[in-house]
């Protein structure tokens, strides 16, 4: 009995010692309060995945950086909503980050789906880490060898997609729609594997996707990009027609290039590395440049690209700008996403 | 590099001391996810690959595939010791293992079991290895309305599953396909039968479900009846009893060598089929076993050939589930998105380029399910004994300690709180189900059917339109699912019409 009055009594020291600390943390240096502390970052999909990979590739750099200690927590649910709103409600102690799929949290939050309760540009931002780049790809059996080669030859081409609002569907929608493609949209695959495998048995001619899920397609010989969503080619994308490009050859172009600007927005969000709104300045600072560190550090840039992976690093300020623009459409631009979202189109 | 080099290649890399403890440890590792109720073969890989980042790729490839190919065989010991299925692909073993236990023959059980897994997985791992030089060409074969008449097919074993009450059986099913459909359809954004829980837009996960359907029921059960999990053993075998009942077990399961290789046959090709996943290829192979046994009388009642049916076919589906991943690097199962997923953190291609430049990693794989399953069986030998002795402690004590174990498991696939709550409404609906008479594995083969179904459906409509069902392919199955179920309701009138006279 006095044994466990005694344990009861230290702990209730600890607990107001500890509550005492909570108050004047906010005037510690930062550095200091986040040495050997342990943050939370949230994956909203499960092990394994790209944004797993990623996040487990960089953590041991912003751990570095940081001097905390960083764990993986995996939640997935909901097209990876769930883990959004997660870290969008978590506590603001700068304890819980995340990463999070920037674009379809933006569509998700645009159409206004049920259970996105999170507000994009209102998170707090450490960096992105990497934005896909969109292309088109054809299949090989499918004959098609170019983006003239689709328009021209009379036939209305099956776009594969995965389900409404995903962005292998808002994608084939949006650019389909202005650009004026003769195709049509089969969407419910159930990931993009599926599509693939339905472009090599002929079912289905074409897809959007990134140029990272497309990569081992196009080594292997089964796949062929016609048309990317780039202003400026670079890399592997030389020499094959932009739809800026074809967007300004036709009526209107003007129009139909603000349209593809405003897409082009939503893929720029990337996926960025969150933390929830309202967390104290100093935190934020200091984390937003532990992250930076880490993603210029020389050994993990060089390590990315030994494996091919892509970066695409944008700083917290900037990210938080990208977020914001891309939740601010012109109305009609809006307009037309939403419809694409929900497959009205 | 040669096929006949690659195969050398492999075996020797898999027998190396550099990657056999990675084996070894992936095995015993499955084996203790597979034993604990809830945790499957997606959650062993899941919590494996985040070890490979430091692993060489063989030693990788070893651990990660060991530690999934054990699980059904851990998932098998449980689900004929405590009727509570491992994973989903154990449900099928729960027709026949238990009644098995409750004659006292649980290690004749146990032994057939792990036998039949170690045989299922190696004529699967063996037929992927042959498949090699054709694999793509078989992969691709299957489309939308292929899949969905398969997926059709498998449903109807159903009817031979509860033979007895067809009707029943039906509506199981039917009611099985209904509760798939809960969620947000991936089509149409619809938000089904959520009764607006956001928890229930993500659908009813398979493992609360399962683990509601027959664990949690079968604890009621046992609550209500009082007692010992093993019914009419009122003592716990000897050791050297058990140790003996294994041995015939394993026997049994090569004296029924023949039925090993069909129901094998099975589940490799099912896991050939993109999404229908393993629970289905049991159920169909204990449908199969049953129908093609002389004895059928005494299924569901503890014959030891269906629990080999559905236990061979459960890992020979591991093989044919390879082989789409390998092919063209698509993950046909979350299971193996995580493998792919892996193999890319190893820095391995996968596709074409991995069977032509890569084909020793390839037998790696083959080696590492066959030696897996291995070591599975001789090690879940040993953990035969003083599980089974947990089978005759009285119900007071045993289904607190259970029912703790099943809600620890319905937790951890998803940590939610929600899902532990599914897990005991459909304990409840299961054990009603097992009260009324009604097939829980009907349901569940309904359920687990259901996704596969509704999507291929949808997709071949959109790609072929309603005439789909008139290619050659598609029409060939549905005329024997078709005569398949026809010849069952003659047979049910004929048999009802021989016992009415007496």
């Amino acid at each position: 009995m006095r044994r466990t009055f005694f344990k009861s009594a230290t702990a209730a020291v600890v607990a107001i010692t500890t509550l005492g600390f909570g108050t004047t943390v906010a005037a510690q240096d930062a550095a200091e309060f986040y040495k050997d502390n342990v943050i939370k970052w949230i994956v909203p999909y499960d092990p394994g995945g790209g944004y797993d990979e990623y996040s487990r590739i960089i953590i041991p750099y912003f751990e570095k950086y940081s001097g905390a200690r960083v764990d993986i927590v995996n939640l997935p649910g909901s097209g990876g909503m769930k883990g959004a709103v997660e870290i969008f409600n978590s506590p603001a102690d700068g304890l819980t980050v995340g990463i999070i799929n920037g674009s379809a949290m933006v569509t998700n939050q645009l159409a206004e789906i049920e259970g996105a309760t999170y507000k994009v540009g209102d998170y707090n931002y450490l960096g992105r880490m990497v934005a896909d780049k969109r292309v088109m790809v054809a299949s090989k059996i499918s004959g098609i060898t170019s983006f003239e080669d689709l328009m021209n030859n009379g036939t209305t081409e099956i776009v594969g997609a995965t389900g409404l609002g995903g962005s292998t569907y808002v994608d084939a929608v949006i650019t389909g729609e202005v650009l004026a493609i003769d195709q049509r949209v089969v969407h419910g695959f159930d990931r993009s594997g599926d599509i693939r495998t339905a472009m090599l048995r002929g079912d289905v001619q074409t897809m959007w996707g990134s140029l990272g899920s497309a990569l081992s397609g196009i080594e292997d010989g089964d796949l062929k990009i016609i048309l990317h969503g780039e202003k400026v080619a670079t890399g592997m994308l030389e020499g094959i027609p932009s739809i800026y490009d074809i967007a300004m050859t036709m009526d209107d172009g003007e129009k139909r290039v603000k349209i593809l600007e405003s897409w082009e927005a939503l893929s720029a969000v990337g996926r960025p590395v969150a933390a929830p709104p309202g967390i104290p300045e100093e935190r934020l600072a200091f984390v937003r440049e532990a992250f930076a560190q880490a993603m210029n550090d020389p050994e993990f840039v060089a390590s990315s690209l030994e494996s091919d992976r892509e970066l695409s690093f944008a700083t917290g300020e900037d990210m938080s700008r990208i977020a914001k623009s891309a939740t601010e459409l012109e109305p009609d631009v809006t307009e037309l996403f939403v419809k694409a979202i929900r497959g009205e189109i | 590099m040669t096929i006949f080099e690659g195969m050398a290649s492999g075996f020797f890399q898999s027998t190396s001391l550099a990657v056999f403890p990675y084996l070894f440890a992936g095995s015993i590792f499955g084996l203790m996810i597979g034993v604990i109720p809830g945790l499957s073969g997606h959650f062993a890989m899941a919590m494996a690959v985040t070890f490979l980042y430091t692993m060489e790729p063989a030693a990788g490839i070893a651990f990660i595939l060991a530690a999934h190919a054990t699980v059904a065989q851990g998932g098998g010991l449980t689900a004929i010791l405590f009727s509570t299925p491992g994973t989903g692909q154990n449900a099928a073993t729960l027709l026949d293992g238990p009644p098995m236990r409750d004659k006292g023959e649980a290690g004749i059980a146990v032994g057939a079991a792990m036998a039949s897994c170690f045989l299922g997985a190696t004529f699967g791992a063996i037929v992927l290895a042959l498949l090699i030089p054709v694999l793509r060409e078989v992969v691709l074969f299957f489309g939308p309305p292929e899949v969905f008449v398969l997926a059709f097919l498998a449903l109807t074993f159903v009817a031979v599953l509860g033979k007895e009450d067809m009707t029943r059986s039906l509506i199981a099913a039917l009611l099985g396909m209904l509760l798939a459909m809960v969620g947000v359809d991936n089509v149409t954004n619809t938000f089904r039968f959520t009764m607006g829980s956001e928890r229930l837009a993500d659908g009813l996960q398979l493992v609360p479900v399962i683990l509601g359907l027959f664990a949690v029921a079968e604890m009621i059960d046992l609550w209500v009846r009082g007692g010992t999990l093993a019914k009419d053993v009122p003592t716990a075998l000897s050791a050297k009893e058990t140790q003996k009942q294994i041995f015939k077990g394993i026997g049994l399961a090569f004296k029924n060598w023949w039925l090993v290789m069909r129901c094998s046959a099975i589940g490799t090709g099912m896991g050939l089929i993109p999404g229908l996943g393993s629970a289905p290829a049991a159920f169909v192979a204990y449908g199969h076993a049953k129908q093609s046994s002389p004895d059928r009388d005494t299924f569901g009642k503890g014959n030891v050939k269906g629990v080999i049916g559905p236990e061979a076919a459960n890992d020979a589906v591991e093989g044919g589930a390879l082989a789409s991943t390998l092919a063209f690097g698509i993950p046909g199962s979350s299971s193996m998105a995580i493998l792919l997923s892996g193999l890319f953190i190893l820095g391995l291609e996968t596709g074409p380029r991995m069977l032509n430049q890569n084909v020793d990693i390839v037998f790696v794989m083959i080696f590492t399910i066959i030696f897996g399953n291995l070591l599975g069986t001789i090690i879940g030998m040993f953990l035969v004994n003083p599980l089974s002795r947990a089978t005759s402690i009285r119900a007071s004590v045993m289904v607190p300690v259970l029912l703790s174990v099943i809600a620890t498991g319905a937790f951890a696939g998803e940590r939610a709180i929600f899902d532990i709550g599914i897990a005991i409404v459909f304990g409840i609906l299961g054990y009603a189900m097992k009260v009324l008479n009604y097939s829980r594995a009907a349901l569940l083969i309904g359920f687990v059917l259901g996704f596969a179904v509704e999507k291929n459906l949808y997709l071949a409509l959109l790609l072929d339109g309603p005439l789909f069902i008139m290619q050659p392919i598609p029409l060939g199955l549905m005329t024997v699912t078709i005569v398949f179920l026809g010849w069952n309701i003659y047979t049910i009138y004929r048999d009802r019409k021989r016992v009415i006279p007496k």
